[in-house]
């Protein structure tokens, strides 16, 4: 029996390798922590219709996000309660009914047991539907048109469980009055590595941008080579945010853009002056990158963003949804804009993403030897140097830090040892 | 006359995989005109009846003009685009090149499947396979490609650091 809490050294900050290359944890967090936390599902724009349905997963577990025939949205595990094939294998779309392909059983998007092949010849009216409709999520909110469920049908609510997160995804998903949408489509990639190398970095790693994006530096991309901003505490710093959640913000110019889309970022700087409280309005449009335990990262810079589900596959295999979000009332050209550098920067194909996935695969592929494994990864960089501040909330640390994120290491610590 | 259109065109294919595969990337670019789009909208698995690649706004694997094309192989070029550093091994194969529409001289529509394999030191082998939909131009230098459409047909994707 693994003494997980052992695997987190909280006074040297250090993680044993084996959080990220060992079978026997990544059972363990499956269980303990996937099925306890929030995890994000989808945004709402996706299924705006009733009957509307989205498919992904929840950790190990293939769902259902959809709009029941009343509005109401639900998150249902996408599995016959006959035999388990899951009664839905398309992306997304619109449907009544979901019928099994196995023996026919067929469910509304509600999740309830409508049809039944043979129900009075072979089951001799003996089976109560009502007893076997699909496994419902027992909860489900929203953080601004973000939709999360968790498996836990106790414990915190979810604003209480992002605290001081949600003031730093507002930055983002609140600077516009009409808020945002999701570009149809999702970028789904494989990667060799595990889930919490791919959160850890969004959560409060720009010191590896120097080194492994130094490409980008070197064609004229990357304006500042350390990619540590200029104006510490104030613009450019992290945030350890409690729960395991990390942000990063810096005010990095980002080159000149198309004037339709820098009269769009106007219109942008004017509405989050009213939907957000001074401090925040002051932050907007920088480039923002955090990550909400466990597995939702979010990034946004020169007017794109993406938000990404780091789904497990395996301690060693990451398979990556990415969505782009957009303003809802951001012109057509500006969207097209935006969704062009999504894709050349943080994709399956981006620039700057190609590189960090050899990175975690590297790690997760060949540093799993009996040797290695006892010799811990060092997360002690700016420990102790951090504070507190009134214009803004969580701990904050100026450019380089790693606190953010070893403050992932101590959630998970914190809920692999119960 | 059709039969020769399509030698033209398979053999400037073959060029081009010939370019790519031999680490000639500026060299490739080169064949392409100034207004080139190259794109590869990403697949959803929808309905029979349903096509999933000519939504509006659908996100894209690649959708590139000039500018970012130059700039995806000066990266490359830097030594530093580690994804490619040692550089992968690459094995372009390009089949099934169909001439879709030649009612002008200047400008053909092509339909042709592709397979890369790809090696990458120390790590997986991996296929990428699809078809493409090309327009390409005649110009006094020869055959130039104006628009690449690229129809990967794989659902979960690898990562993406070579050229089809």
């Amino acid at each position: 029996m693994t003494d997980f809490a052992s695997l987190v050294d909280l006074d040297r900050c250090t993680v044993s390798p084996r959080v990220f290359n060992d079978q026997d944890v990544y059972e363990v967090e499956l269980e303990k922590i996937f099925t306890r936390t929030w995890l994000f599902v989808g945004h709402e724009s996706q299924i705006p219709e009733p009957n509307d349905y989205l498919t992904t997963f929840m950790g190990a577990e293939p769902v259902l996000l959809t709009r029941d025939a009343s509005g109401s949205i639900r998150v249902l595990l996408n599995s016959c309660r006959h035999r388990g094939m899951r009664v839905c294998r398309r992306d997304h779309g619109n449907a009544k009914l979901f019928n099994c392909p196995y023996h026919g059983w067929a469910y509304d998007t509600g999740g309830k047991l409508r049809g039944v092949p043979q129900l009075e010849e072979s089951y001799y009216n003996e089976l109560n539907r009502d007893e076997w409709g699909l496994i419902e999520i027992p909860r489900v909110e929203s953080f601004r048109g973000l939709i999360f469920a968790n498996f836990d049908a106790e414990g915190e609510s979810l604003e209480e469980y992002l605290g001081d997160m949600a003031w730093y995804l507002d930055l983002i998903v609140n600077r516009s009055k009409n808020g945002m949408i999701a570009f149809p489509g999702c970028h789904r990639w494989r990667l060799g590595g595990n889930w919490k190398l791919a959160a850890e970095q969004f959560g409060g790693d720009n010191y590896h941008a120097g080194a492994l994006h130094r490409s980008m530096v070197e064609i004229g991309l990357g304006t500042q080579g350390d990619f540590r901003g200029k104006n510490p505490w104030i613009s450019d710093f992290e945030v350890k945010c409690g729960n395991g959640h990390g942000f990063i913000n810096f005010d990095i110019d980002s080159g000149e853009a198309p004037p339709i889309q820098a009269a769009f970022f106007e219109q942008i700087r004017r509405e989050a002056v009213e939907t957000l409280t001074p401090e925040q309005a002051k932050l907007v449009l920088s480039v923002q990158v955090g990550t909400v335990f466990p597995n939702l990262s979010i990034i946004s810079f020169i007017g794109f963003t993406s938000v990404r589900v780091w789904h497990p596959c395996g301690p060693k295999e990451i398979r990556v949804h990415s969505y782009g979000l957009v303003e809802h009332d951001a012109p057509p050209e500006v969207k097209e804009i935006t969704r062009k550098m999504l894709g050349l920067t943080f994709s399956s194909s981006g620039i700057y993403e190609q590189d960090d996935g050899v990175a975690w695969g590297d790690i997760a592929e060949f540093q799993g030897g009996p040797v290695r494994r006892k010799y811990p990864f060092n997360y002690q960089m700016g420990r102790g140097h951090g504070k507190r501040m009134d214009d803004k909330p969580g701990l904050i640390h100026p450019p380089s830090t790693e606190i953010g994120v070893f403050g992932l290491y101590e959630k998970w610590r914190e809920m692999m040892a119960r | 006359m059709t039969t020769d259109l399509r030698l033209q065109i398979e053999e400037v294919m073959i060029e081009e995989s010939w370019l790519l595969d031999g680490n000639r990337f500026e060299d490739w670019l080169a064949l392409m005109t100034d207004d080139i789009r190259y794109w590869a909208p990403v697949r959803e698995n929808l309905g029979r009846d349903e096509e999933d690649f000519h939504q509006l706004h659908l996100l894209t694997h690649f959708d590139e003009d000039r500018m970012t094309m130059g700039l995806r192989v000066a990266r490359l070029r830097t030594g530093f685009a580690h994804a490619e550093e040692p550089p992968s091994r690459r094995r372009h194969f390009v089949s099934n090149v169909k001439i879709l529409d030649a009612s002008s001289p200047e400008s053909v529509q092509v339909a042709s499947n592709f397979i890369v394999f790809r090696s990458r030191p120390g790590l997986e082998e991996h296929l990428f396979v699809g078809g493409r939909r090309d327009q390409w131009v005649h110009t006094e230098a020869g055959w130039r490609l104006r628009e690449r459409m690229i129809i990967f047909d794989h659902d979960v994707i690898e990562n993406i650091t070579v050229f089809i």
